[in-house]
């Protein structure tokens, strides 16, 4: 099996805070990778370095094998690896349609119909961004980073705010997807129930290390693991 | 590809939506031939002639709100820019009066273009303060120097006798101004249009509305920015050609922060929101200071309380205002 | 020489007094105020009004007094309206109300140059290293350090000046346990006004006055403001001081250059510093 993503030895500091401390993730072709971990332990610091939003990180980034840590998130964006946001982060004046559209431009115009039927967005099509429901909006946030298949998604909690009934269609969605798509995708979530239910593999993340990585089961009997982490929610 | 037909409206629309807007600019220049015959005399040709620069210079910085999202205390820069090197070039007969026009709208917008690429990440109050440098640094090159252009005593020039192979005595001329400002004017709305249209100019307003998610989604911000002040520099730097050809006269005022304050408030006024707001603010601002002529002493005070209300009251502006009135009436 | 930087420490005294006011507008209410400068400019006027009528210390009190109650107005009626505005929202209506006083300055005072004169016991001049200095300029030096330390003070030992250090760094702190918000706001912009009608005041004797005075020291306060980083007290000290210096010796030794040197020297640290000296939130 061959490597949609690799992270070697990934170090980020702020000041003398060593939020990402020499982590290592290899994510294979197809997989759903579970990113948990307790709040500050770097998940979302993690993603940043990977898609190329945080600046001068330590270590590598293999995109398909090849060194992208050198790359602009615009140009990583071309290559194939997209992102979606914790907070909110769509074009609030632009109509649905219009934005999926203007984010298709930047992967040799690919089909836009696609994501809106998948992610259900059709009947907010001339809807300004603005003006939809929160739901809709995480729908949409996901949507501008599904536009033209990407090989690679990483995913910063896309159900942060949602009902339990739409975080586990959202996850029925993502699964669908990544199987059809034959998505790679690296997915933080809080919540365990939708971790669980779509993820093949799992890394655990503390304190900016990397405390354990496994199946869903391996990781739930890790006593690491519960020590750490799930222990206080279990 | 089957798609019901209602989801394709949106975009037959917007097809449809560009011969009307020529048909609509065609119509609008052929108006503009009656300009001359609708003012009762010379002076008020003169001063609707005036009233179209004012109308350029707003339509460039309200451009740069719209497209940008950005405030510019600096416009006359470009403004100035374009007189000054038009004027200078054919005072001393350097170039050809072709190529001194080319130069007056090409150097303009290749200083904007460079401008925009070094100040398209700044924001806020450190923005508003970048645009203000560049035009006060210009004002006061043109007011120092005095061997460039006589300094603040401005300097009057003869215009070439032909440019491109025209006769310029009509150039001086009002009536012949108004026609040709006002078709200026048309063609630039319309161009601007276009523009926000194209690609280029819809990815500028993803920009302008979202910069990070813009660049997560494959584009590079920078280019799409510094493009839009390229663009309202040409448009600034087309009104202060033609009014220093109309005047045959350059003074350092041309760059004056005053000057680049007054066209922002004239945009907003108008409505920077829409292609034609800023252009409708300075040509109804315009009238009200001219009818207002006794209160004159009053004039900044008056345009700081239109400015005031309208942004806190009527944030669309002018043209806002209109369309909501439009609006309800459609739906009774 | 050292005349010369003393000079340098006058200007950016009264850059500091304005551009502090800013800061701390800017802090509590987001609020970009290119009225300032007007207000530097109305403080002016009305202390050499007082002056004029006999008493120049009254005017000092009477301004700096008037300057505060109008920054608690205008704070109560339109900085809490704009509080959640873009900072363009702002930027546009004070330079509205920037129009609106210029104007009311020219209709109660003309558009005369005014000379503003200076209080006997600070009239006259002393020996400094060998060459004879004003006093009047010491004292625009002493009260403008008198007012950076009681500012730098009140900012770091009491808990209102916590807050305001707090809110001017992070835009997102908003309420602190038991601290009313809007009042201390009233407080924290009436402050602001006050120190730029002092600034006024004590600039007076220096500068002639004109309906225009305040617009280049405000351009230059700004200039501060931004080099300093915005919603830096120190980095505004320090940007002060700077930018004083490089404009007295910029008009002796490039007057040429005039005023663009300190625009210059902002574009130069924004290229290299986006966010300012001190690196603070823009």
């Amino acid at each position: 099996m061959t490597l949609a993503i690799q992270g070697i030895g990934l170090t980020r500091r702020f000041g003398g805070f060593t939020a990402l401390d020499n982590v290592d993730i290899a994510i294979r072709q197809g997989e759903i990778r579970g990113l948990i971990g307790p709040n500050g332990a770097g998940k979302s610091t993690l993603i940043d370095v990977l898609s190329g939003r945080a600046r001068n990180p330590g270590g590598q980034v293999l995109l398909n094998g090849v060194d992208v840590s050198r790359l602009t998130p615009q140009q990583r964006r071309k290559r194939g690896m997209a992102r979606s946001f914790q907070r909110t982060n769509i074009f609030p004046e632009l109509s649905v349609e219009q934005q999926l559209r203007i984010a298709s431009w930047a992967v040799e115009d690919a089909d836009t119909d696609e994501v809106m039927d998948e992610l259900d967005l059709r009947a907010l099509a001339d809807r300004p961004a603005a003006e939809i429901s929160y739901g809709d909006q995480r729908r949409l946030d996901l949507a501008l980073a599904l536009v033209g298949r990407p090989r690679v998604l990483l995913l910063d909690e896309p159900a942060a705010g949602l009902t339990m009934e739409e975080s586990l269609d959202l996850a029925r969605i993502l699964r669908d997807l990544a199987n059809r798509w034959g998505v790679t995708v690296l997915l933080v979530e809080h919540d365990m129930q939708v971790v669980f239910s779509i993820c093949d593999q799992i890394t655990v993340l503390h304190l900016g290390r990397s405390l354990s990585e496994g199946s869903c089961a391996e990781v739930r009997a890790n006593p690491t693991v519960i020590a750490a982490y799930l222990g206080t929610e279990a | 590809m089957t798609v019901a037909a209602g989801d394709v409206a949106p975009r037959v629309k917007t097809r449809r939506g560009t011969p009307l807007l020529l048909v609509l600019g065609v119509a609008a220049l052929v108006a503009g031939f009656t300009l001359p015959w609708i003012a009762p005399s010379k002076v008020a040709m003169s001063l609707m002639a005036q009233s179209l620069f004012d109308a350029l210079l707003a339509t460039s910085v309200g451009f740069l709100v719209r497209q940008n999202g950005r405030v510019s205390f600096g416009q006359a820069a470009f403004f100035g820019l374009g007189g000054y090197v038009f004027a200078i070039l054919v005072a001393r007969s350097l170039v050809t009066p072709e190529v001194a026009l080319v130069l007056a709208l090409a150097v303009p917008t290749l200083v904007a273009f460079l401008f925009g690429l070094v100040v398209a990440r700044v924001t806020g109050v450190a923005h508003a303060m970048l645009t203000l440098a560049i035009g006060q640094a210009l004002y006061e090159i043109a007011f120092r120097w005095r061997e460039l252009a006589k300094g603040d005593d401005g300097m009057s020039f003869d215009l070439p006798a032909r440019l491109f192979g025209l006769p310029t005595r009509g150039l001086q001329d009002p009536a012949v101004m108004v026609v040709l400002a006002w078709s200026i004017l048309v063609v630039a709305l319309l161009g601007l249009k276009l523009f926000s249209q194209s690609r280029t100019g819809q990815i500028a307003a993803a920009i302008r509305d979202n910069e990070e998610r813009a660049r997560f989604i494959g584009f590079s911000t920078t280019l799409p920015r510094a493009l839009v002040y390229a663009i309202a520099a040409l448009i600034a730097a087309i009104a202060g050609t033609l009014q220093a050809t109309y005047n045959g006269y350059i003074a350092p005022q041309m760059f004056h922060w005053s000057l680049s304050g007054a066209a922002l408030v004239m945009a907003i006024v108008g409505g920077a929101k829409f292609i034609v707001g800023p252009a409708i603010g300075a040509i109804v601002l315009f009238y009200i200071k001219d009818l207002a002529g006794q209160f004159a002493e009053y004039w900044p005070a008056i345009v700081g309380t239109v400015l005031v209300v309208v942004t806190l009251v009527m944030p669309e502006g002018i043209v806002g205002l209109i369309k909501r009135i439009g609006g309800l009436g459609q739906r009774r | 020489m050292l005349i010369q930087l003393l000079n340098g420490v006058v200007y950016g005294g009264l850059l500091y007094l304005l551009s502090v006011g800013l800061v701390l507008i800017f802090g509590l209410r987001q609020v970009v105020n290119f009225a300032h400068g007007a207000l530097f400019m109305i403080g002016a006027y009305i202390g050499y009004s007082v002056a004029a009528a006999g008493s120049w210390w009254g005017g000092l009190v009477v301004a700096v007094v008037a300057m505060a109650i109008a920054g608690c107005v205008l704070d109560a009626t339109l900085f809490r309206a704009l509080r959640k505005q873009d900072h363009i929202v702002t930027v546009l209506v004070t330079f509205g109300l920037l129009l609106i006083l210029e104007t009311l300055v020219t209709v109660i005072w003309g558009k005369a140059y005014l000379r503003y004169p200076m209080p006997d016991l600070l009239s006259g001049t002393v020996d400094i290293a060998g060459s004879p200095f004003p006093v009047y300029r010491l004292f625009v030096i002493v009260v403008s350090i008198v007012v950076a330390l009681s500012l730098a003070s009140w900012l770091r030992f009491t808990r209102i000046g916590l807050y305001v250090r707090a809110a001017s760094t992070d835009a997102r702190v908003t309420s602190i346990q038991g601290i009313n918000v809007d009042r201390l706001s009233l407080i924290v912009v009436g402050l602001g006004t006050a120190l730029a009608g002092l600034s006024g005041v004590v600039a007076g004797p220096l500068l002639s006055l004109s309906p225009t005075m305040g617009n280049y020291i405000l351009i230059d306060s700004f200039i501060v403001v931004v080099i300093g980083g915005m919603g830096s007290f120190g980095g505004a000290f320090v940007a002060a001081l700077l930018i004083g210096q490089i404009h007295n010796f910029g008009a002796i030794y490039l007057p040429w250059a005039g005023t663009m040197l300190p625009l210059l020297l902002m574009v130069g640290v924004l290229i290299w510093r986006p966010t300012g000296l001190s690196g603070a939130r823009t």
